[in-house]
């Protein structure tokens, strides 16, 4: 499992230089097929996309993210196969029935264990120190592990040392009282009591599992795009360029070729995170796809688009009534509001078998839906009906937004010196 | 074949920024547009490329309303300049072509010879913010021209240029109109623009107040004498006379404004019965002196 993390690791290394390598050649990739399809719209679009794979911003920023997606899905991995084998030094003997015991009790913790001979306690202690072994049990005596265990710990290596301890303590017992050693091993490790349930185990959590780190990825993403549309028509203005542009083509060209390129970069940019990712999950049996959750992956992909396709027009308007980047902070601050709150409300609902009112209004308000829409899939609280409903509503509302935005930039974005009020925009006498 | 604004009318509130204001540029002229500060030229040469939305008036091009397609083949350089500051010059360049129309193609030929031309062909693969002001504003003029444009509208294009960069531009302009293009462009600058223009629109606070050839204003209105009169270097032959004002004497030499019931005929006879008249002609106003009465 290991090498087939540090062969996805690998790859992606050889993937990133390549395509640097490709991008710095002259004239190394045109995208010049969208420029002529789309006339004006087309080559703006065309210019926000190559300008954007090349700028540090969206290098840096695509690099973060791909690091937390590759954190997250290795890391827990990782973290379970430390736990899930470990090795456990014996010095002196140990009969063949206190080793038995032993292995039944890593088996019945789900640990698979390793029993390694020491050449002395001291030898012992050593490997203890240096994390070698996790136990060590002196002459079916005694047991030694490096820090004392709390009271409170209830981690899986943790119950091991209690069990072996509880375990040998009562072969030893019953030894001591006469049994001979196979009756005494036959009794500490009984054969289990059969167990019926009355309902199927739990899948739902894979899906929340995956949903968790769903719902933070399109946090980041939403945020991530909204504030590339947003500085790209900031730069426009703050620079005057755009009376350039204007005298060629109508602002809702500008505006529409703007986020067609932003969200072109945008998809491809996520894109190869979700396909990173599933193939990660893969390689290194990661849990995130087992289970209900590949429904939610494509719940989160939906979002992801309708969630841009909704907030790029908030932002593009907000951009147009900055003058400065300084007073970006400032405008994307209140857009950020909705996005939080539907974020933070919706992962914290994640796992409840009965998820609240307010998630289910809130998973049909185009502004956080896709969120709470995403965390209802993941609780699977919600049938397809309501999803695709939750889905039209959002897509009505963008274009209702997309005229509004369109209406605000075109009034906004040539009045420069101040910042612009959207009173003052909407006004009539702003027409 | 020409570009004609009329009746354009525009106010933001209680300002009016345009007051009825016309006048034409034929095709194949360098016409100087003049006026105070907040006279209104920045919000005319917008309307021409519909960037201000106007409460009356048209414009028109070759006696048909300017819309997009005409647009795409004007040349704008607007009062502040507008270049992406990350972008290097010559894609920059070639974008704003190709937003004019032009093939991939045509516009890299066209972004080569035109960063020739104005001189910053050495910095084409630099990006703009790391040009001097001077040369992004040659930048500037290569994207308005770019694309070979019917008609230039030129907001200010000398400002910020040195003596070198002036006449280059200048040469471009009076190049352009030889070429039959019209030529819009607005300048403080009044030396400057009578030496180019053709002929002038002066506004102020919105309304046209004076327009036409620059030889017809600087002739137009008052007689306008210079004479010298042998042993009167200071003119005192010249005062007293009825309708005429004594504007300046320089080392003998009289400048008179003649009011319009008095002839130049006249003045001639004082001045010959003063003494030898050494020098005795027309003067023609400084497009200064028209700018400085039309906009009172």
């Amino acid at each position: 499992m290991r090498y087939a993390v540090i062969g996805v690791a690998l790859a992606l290394a050889v993937g990133v230089r390549l395509w640097r390598r490709r991008r710095t050649q002259p004239g190394g990739y045109r995208l010049a097929a969208i420029g002529q399809v789309g006339g004006v719209t087309g080559l703006v679009a065309e210019r926000e996309i190559r300008e954007r794979f090349r700028s540090r911003m969206f290098k840096v920023g695509t690099g973060i993210v791909l690091l937390v997606v590759v954190a997250a899905i290795v890391i827990p991995v990782l973290r379970k196969g430390q736990h899930s084998h470990q090795q456990i030094g014996v010095v002196g003997t140990l009969p063949a029935q206190a080793r038995a015991t032993i292995l039944a009790a890593g088996a019945s913790l789900g640990i698979g264990l390793t029993l390694v001979p020491e050449a002395s306690t001291a030898a012992a202690e050593q490997d203890l120190k240096a994390g070698r072994v996790h136990l060590v049990v002196v002459d079916g005596r005694r047991l030694i592990v490096d820090r004392a265990i709390s009271a409170t710990d209830t981690s899986a290596p943790t119950l091991l040392v209690r069990l072996v301890a509880t375990q040998i303590g009562l072969q030893n017992a019953l030894e001591a009282a006469g049994l001979p050693p196979d009756r005494a091993a036959a009794l500490t490790h009984p054969p289990p009591l059969p167990v019926t349930s009355m309902q199927p185990a739990r899948t739902r959590g894979t899906a929340q599992v995956t949903a968790i780190y769903g719902l933070i990825l399109l946090y980041v993403l939403l945020t991530q795009y909204g504030t590339w549309i947003m500085m790209g028509v900031v730069e426009e203005k703050s620079s005057r360029v755009v009376e350039v542009l204007l005298s060629t083509m109508k602002p809702a060209q500008l505006l529409a070729g703007k986020v067609i390129g932003i969200g072109t970069v945008a998809l491809a940019q996520a894109s190869v995170l979700v396909a990173l990712a599933l193939i990660l999950a893969k390689a290194v049996g990661s849990d995130l796809l087992h289970g209900s959750a590949p429904l939610e992956v494509m719940s989160l992909a939906v979002w992801l688009v309708l969630g841009y396709a909704f907030y790029c027009w908030v932002y593009a308007a907000g951009g147009a009534l900055a003058d400065r980047q300084e007073h970006l902070q400032t405008l994307a601050f209140p857009l950020q509001i909705p996005i939080l709150f539907g974020y933070i409300t919706s992962i914290t609902a994640l796992g409840s078998a009965n998820p609240s009112t307010l998630i289910h209004v809130l998973a049909y308000l185009p502004p956080t839906a896709p969120f709470a829409m995403s965390a209802l899939v993941a609780d699977g609280a919600v049938t397809w009906w309501q999803f695709v409903l939750s889905a039209a509503l959002t897509l009505v509302s963008t274009v209702l937004v997309a005229r509004l935005a369109a209406t605000i930039y075109r009034r906004a974005v040539l009045r420069t010196g101040a910042r612009v009020r959207v009173r003052d925009v909407l006004s009539r006498a702003a027409a | 074949m020409s570009l004609v604004l009329d009746g354009l009318c525009r106010s933001y509130g209680e300002v009016v920024a345009l007051d009825h204001l016309s006048f034409s540029v034929p095709a194949g002229q360098v016409v100087g547009f003049l006026g105070p500060n907040g006279a209104g030229k920045t919000t005319a040469m917008r309307a021409v490329f519909g960037l201000v939305s106007l409460d009356a008036g048209t414009v028109t091009w070759k006696a048909a309303p300017v819309g997009p397609a005409e647009r795409r083949r004007f040349g704008y350089m607007p009062e502040e300049r507008g270049l992406y500051p990350g972008m290097v010059v010559r894609e920059q360049v070639e974008y704003l072509a190709r937003l004019h129309g032009m093939t991939a193609a045509d516009a890299g030929r066209a972004t080569r010879m035109w960063l020739e031309r104005v001189g910053v062909a050495e910095r084409s693969e630099s990006k703009v913010e790391a040009l001097s002001l001077g040369n992004q504003q040659r930048v500037q003029l290569a994207t308005a021209l770019v694309h070979d444009p019917e008609f230039l509208v030129l907001d200010e294009p000398m400002s910020g240029l040195d003596p070198a960069g002036i006449d280059a531009i200048g040469a471009v302009l009076a190049e352009q109109a030889a070429a039959g293009r019209g030529v819009l462009f607005s300048s403080h600058q009044l030396d400057l623009v009578e030496h180019l223009c053709e002929s002038v629109a002066i506004i102020d606070r919105g309304r046209l107040v004076a327009n036409g050839r620059v030889d017809d204003l600087a002739t137009a209105g008052s007689s306008r004498l210079v004479v010298r009169v042998a042993g009167d270097r200071d003119g005192a032959w010249a005062r007293g006379l009825t309708g005429v004002t004594v504007s300046r004497v320089e080392a003998g030499a009289v400048r008179l404004v003649l009011d319009d019931h008095t002839s130049s005929q006249s003045v001639l006879a004082a001045a010959m019965q003063a003494g030898q008249v050494e020098q005795f002609g027309f003067e023609r106003r400084r497009l200064s002196e028209v700018f400085r009465e039309a906009v009172g």
